[in-house]
C-alpha cells in the first residue's frame, strides 16, 4: 500500500516536471490506436460482409436448352465432380419469369407483353467455398461454362473480384497501421522516459546513495509507461467508438450501409488491443530504463 | 584518563585494512591506511585539507572503491557487494556530504523525507522525524523552504538532518560544521552525542579542533594519506 502511495506520488511529480512531453506522447499513442483500430474494424466488417456474400455466392449457369430428368443426376455428377456444392437447383423457364415478376414488384407489368418463355433455362450452383478461394471460383466457373449446353456462367465476377482486391488492400493497411502503431508507442514512450530520466539525474544520483532499490527508482518509470499505453489505448478507443458512431448515423441508407451490416469491435478484439498498446508502452519504458537508467 | 582506545577487532564494525587509494595519473590519496571502528563508537578523522579525510569517508560509503587493500562492514568484505546488497547496506549508513548534495528545487522536509521514503517508512513517522530533526537543528521554520533558497550553513544542517533522519547504524559526516556558526555547530554536535548515546557508530571527518578538542572520543589524524597517530585525549579537557 505504500508502495502505490509512493509510486502514485512519484508520478504526480514526474507530471508537473514533464507534462507537455507526456500529453504529446499520450495524444500520438492515442492518435496510433486509433488509426490502427480504424482499419482493422474496417476489415473485420469486411470480412463479415465478405462471408455474408460467400454464404450467398451462387453461379448461375445458363443453358441452350432444359436438362432431361433423366440428365439431370449426370449433370449434377459433373458439377460435384469439381468441387463440392451446397445445393444445385435447375430452373425452368417458367419460375425464372416467375421469380423476375417477383423481383419487379409493382413494376412487374412491364412483362405483360412478353412471352413466359423467354428467359433460358439455367442451373443455380451454391459453392460450398466462400470468397476467400476467388482463384478457385473463377476455375469453377470456367468449369461449368465447359460443360455440354452451357452458354454463359454469371457470378457478379467483376464485382467480387474488387471486393476480393479491396480486402487484400485493407489487409495491407491494417498491417502497415499495425506497424506505426508499433514505431510510435515504443519509440515515444522510450523518448519521453528519457527526458523524465534526464530531467531527474540529480534526483536519481541522490537517491543511489541514499540506498534507493531498483524497485523503488524503476517502479515509477515503468507504471508512467504502462499508463501511457493504458490511457492512450483508451482514449483511441473512445474516439473509434464515436467516430463508428458518428459513420453509423451518417452513412446507413438503404443502399450501401444495407450492404454491410457495420458492427463495433467484439471485446475480444478491444481487449487485445488494450494489451498490445500495454505491451508496447512498456516496452517502450524499458528500453528506456536499460539505456539511460543504471542503478 | 583516556578516551576510547581502539576496538578489539572481533566487535569492529568497520575494519580498514592496508587501504591505498590512487587517483590517476599517480595522487596517491591514501597510503596504507588500516583502522578499525567498534560498534557504536564515536570518532573524529582529523588532519588538513587533501589529507585524505574525504576520501576516506568516500570509501566508506561506496563512493569509490580503493585502489589495494580491504574494507569489511560488519565483517563483509564491501567491494563484493552489489545490487540490492549495496543498496540494502547504503540504507543503513547516513552521510552529509561535504557539498551537501541535496535536491535544490525540493524543500527543506522533502529532502529529509527522502531516506525515510526510499524505506518506505510510515509518512506519519517521517513527519514526526523530520519535525524532531528540524527542531534540533534549528530549522523549525525552513521546512517548507527549497533548500536554494537556504544559505551554506542551513544547507549543510539539512544534509546533517537527512543523514540522521534513518536513525541508520553508522553516520559518516564530512566537514559537518564547515559552514556553521558556533551556535549552529553546538546544535549539530548535541545531535550527533545524542545519536551516539543510542547506540550510532559516527565518523566526523574535520578540521575544525573546536569540535574535537573538548571531546572524549577517538582521534584519528591523516596526513598526506597516511594515518599518522591516535590520539587520546583526557574526558576532563
Amino acid at each position: 500500500m505504500r508502495y502505490i502511495s509512493f509510486i502514485l506520488g512519484q508520478l504526480a511529480r514526474n507530471s508537473r516536471h514533464g507534462w507537455a512531453s507526456q500529453v504529446m506522447t499520450l495524444f500520438t499513442v492515442s492518435l496510433s490506436v486509433l488509426i490502427f483500430s480504424f482499419f482493422f474494424l474496417i476489415y473485420t466488417n469486411m470480412q463479415k460482409a465478405s462471408s455474408r456474400l460467400g454464404n450467398e455466392l451462387r453461379l448461375i449457369v445458363y443453358l441452350e436448352q432444359e436438362v432431361p430428368a433423366a440428365f439431370r443426376q449426370e449433370f449434377k455428377k459433373k458439377i460435384t465432380d469439381f468441387d463440392r456444392v451446397e445445393k444445385i437447383a435447375f430452373i425452368s423457364k417458367e419460375e425464372a419469369f416467375a421469380r423476375l415478376t417477383r423481383q419487379l414488384g409493382q413494376e412487374s407489368d412491364v412483362l405483360e407483353d412478353l412471352d413466359p418463355s423467354f428467359l433460358p433455362y439455367s442451373v443455380e450452383i451454391f459453392p460450398s467455398n466462400n470468397l476467400k478461394s476467388l482463384a478457385r471460383i473463377k476455375d469453377f466457373s470456367d468449369y461449368l461454362g465447359s460443360l455440354p449446353g452451357a452458354v454463359k456462367v454469371q457470378y457478379g465476377q467483376e464485382w467480387i473480384e474488387r471486393f476480393g482486391y479491396f480486402i487484400s488492400l485493407l489487409r495491407i493497411i491494417v498491417l502497415l497501421s499495425g506497424a506505426l502503431l508499433i514505431l510510435t508507442s515504443v519509440f515515444m514512450v522510450s523518448y519521453t522516459i528519457r527526458l523524465t530520466l534526464e530531467s531527474r539525474q540529480e534526483e536519481l544520483e541522490i537517491l543511489r546513495f541514499l540506498g534507493a532499490t531498483d524497485r523503488y527508482i524503476r517502479g515509477p518509470v515503468m507504471v508512467e509507461g504502462f499508463l501511457l499505453g493504458l490511457f492512450g489505448a483508451f482514449s483511441g478507443l473512445l474516439s473509434l467508438f464515436f467516430l463508428f458512431q458518428w459513420i453509423k448515423n451518417h452513412f446507413s441508407g438503404p443502399v450501401f450501409m444495407n450492404l454491410f451490416e457495420l458492427s463495433f469491435l467484439p471485446l475480444a478484439n478491444i481487449g487485445t488491443i488494450f494489451l498490445i498498446s500495454l505491451l508496447l508502452c512498456s516496452s517502450g519504458s524499458l528500453i528506456s530504463i536499460r539505456k539511460y537508467l543504471k542503478v | 584518563m583516556t578516551s576510547d582506545t581502539a576496538p578489539p577487532i572481533d566487535t569492529a564494525l568497520i575494519d580498514i585494512v592496508k587501504v591505498t587509494k590512487t587517483y590517476p595519473p599517480d595522487i596517491m590519496a591514501l597510503d596504507e591506511v588500516s583502522l578499525a571502528v567498534g560498534h557504536g563508537e564515536m570518532i573524529f578523522l582529523t588532519g588538513v585539507s587533501g589529507a585524505g579525510k574525504t576520501t576516506l569517508l568516500k570509501l566508506l560509503c561506496f563512493l569509490e572503491s580503493p585502489t589495494m587493500g580491504l574494507i569489511e562492514m560488519d565483517k563483509k568484505d564491501i567491494s563484493k557487494l552489489s545490487g540490492h546488497a549495496l543498496q540494502k547496506m547504503r540504507q543503513h549508513i547516513g552521510v552529509a556530504y561535504q557539498d551537501f548534495r541535496l535536491l535544490s528545487k525540493q524543500t527543506v522536509y522533502q529532502n529529509i523525507a527522502l531516506a525515510m521514503e526510499v524505506r518506505y517508512e510510515n509518512p506519519k513517522k517521517i513527519k514526526q522525524r523530520v519535525l524532531e530533526l528540524l527542531a534540533n537543528l534549528g530549522l523549525a521554520d525552513k521546512i517548507h523552504t527549497p533548500t536554494s533558497k537556504l544559505s551554506r550553513g542551513e544547507q549543510q544542517r539539512v544534509s546533517i538532518a537527512r543523514a540522521c533522519a534513518n536513525k541508520p547504524p553508522l553516520i559518516l559526516a564530512d566537514e559537518p560544521t564547515g559552514n556553521l556558526d558556533p551556535a549552529a555547530t553546538s546544535l549539530v554536535m548535541d545531535l550527533f552525542n545524542r545519536l551516539h548515546e543510542e547506540g550510532t557508530t559516527i565518523i566526523i571527518a574535520t578540521h575544525d579542533q573546536a569540535i574535537w578538542q573538548k571531546s572524549s572520543h577517538r582521534i584519528v589524524n591523516l596526513e598526506n594519506g597516511k594515518l599518522q597517530e591516535i590520539i587520546k585525549v583526557n574526558f576532563d579537557l
